[in-house]
């Protein structure tokens, strides 16, 4: 019997809602000071567990509908990796900041942490428009990078006058990867409506 | 531009995916590309025009609406 016959357990759409509402719960908690900031990042990690079965289910599905695509499941594999690695590295990070009193070269340090993850991540889409055979598949990714990267800068400079002029409080630069993430999966999402 | 994929890859009874994978492409790129969302790259459609044995001007032709 293969797994194409009898889909082994769930499917992506599951573990994707079950991964965004276990987020989310954690946030508002966290929000309203309902668990303090250890138990939240220990709750965020082991949510970060739920995009493994998110991502094994997805690969189950493209093999069964015969889409399977190696550029795409090395993409996520080093994207879920780099997410591992993020959260561990901020846990770690805010935690040692919490501790001790770090300055300079420490603080330098522990701030490489959570950074230097993200960095993979960014090297993981790099690499994924590099081996990317399919001239479609990497049209897509590109415009939705664009579209992202669009809705980033807008979003960017209108908050940094608004900032300037005193109208929303001021933010941490490191939004910017967070949201390009947001905005690529609503680019993709928006061109999937589209029919494009 | 207007292309006729559908028809050359159902006169061979072909499926989508079946010419998929002798091009070397996803299954999208062929639906893309059949139903005109996507135009290929000239290598594609050099590849494309190879596999059927036909010049690509016998499957690809310009849009009615371009100059």
């Amino acid at each position: 019997m293969t797994s194409a016959e009898t889909p082994a357990g769930r499917g992506p759409r599951f573990w994707g809602a079950l991964y965004v509402g276990s987020i989310a719960i954690i946030a508002v908690l966290r929000i309203t000071d309902a668990i303090p900031t250890p138990v939240g990042l220990i709750l965020f990690v082991g949510a970060m567990g739920l995009l493994i079965p998110f991502v094994r289910s997805s690969e189950r599905r493209s093999a069964a509908n015969g889409c399977m695509n190696p550029v795409i499941v090395r993409y996520n594999r080093r994207i879920l990796a780099a997410s591992m690695g993020y959260v561990f590295g901020l846990g770690i990070a805010l935690a040692l900041w919490n501790t001790y009193e770090l300055s300079g070269a420490l603080a330098f340090a522990i701030a490489l942490l959570p950074t230097l993850p993200t960095f993979a991540m960014i090297w993981a889409m790099g690499r994924y428009l590099v081996e990317e055979t399919d001239e479609y598949l990497r049209y897509r990714m590109v415009r939705a990078a664009l579209m992202s990267l669009g809705m980033v800068l807008a979003i960017g400079i209108f908050w940094g006058f608004l900032e300037t002029f005193e109208l929303v409080p001021h933010i941490w630069a490191w939004w910017v990867l967070p949201v390009w993430a947001i905005g690529l999966g609503l680019a993709q999402l928006w061109m999937k409506v589209r029919g494009e | 531009m207007n292309n006729r994929l559908k028809v050359l890859r159902a006169e061979r009874n072909w499926s989508q995916q079946d010419l998929a994978e002798r091009l070397g492409v996803s299954r999208q790129s062929v639906n893309a590309i059949e139903t005109g969302r996507y135009d290929p790259s000239l290598p594609l459609a050099f590849t494309i025009a190879d596999l059927f044995g036909l010049p690509i001007e016998a499957i690809f032709s310009r849009d009615q609406t371009e100059s």
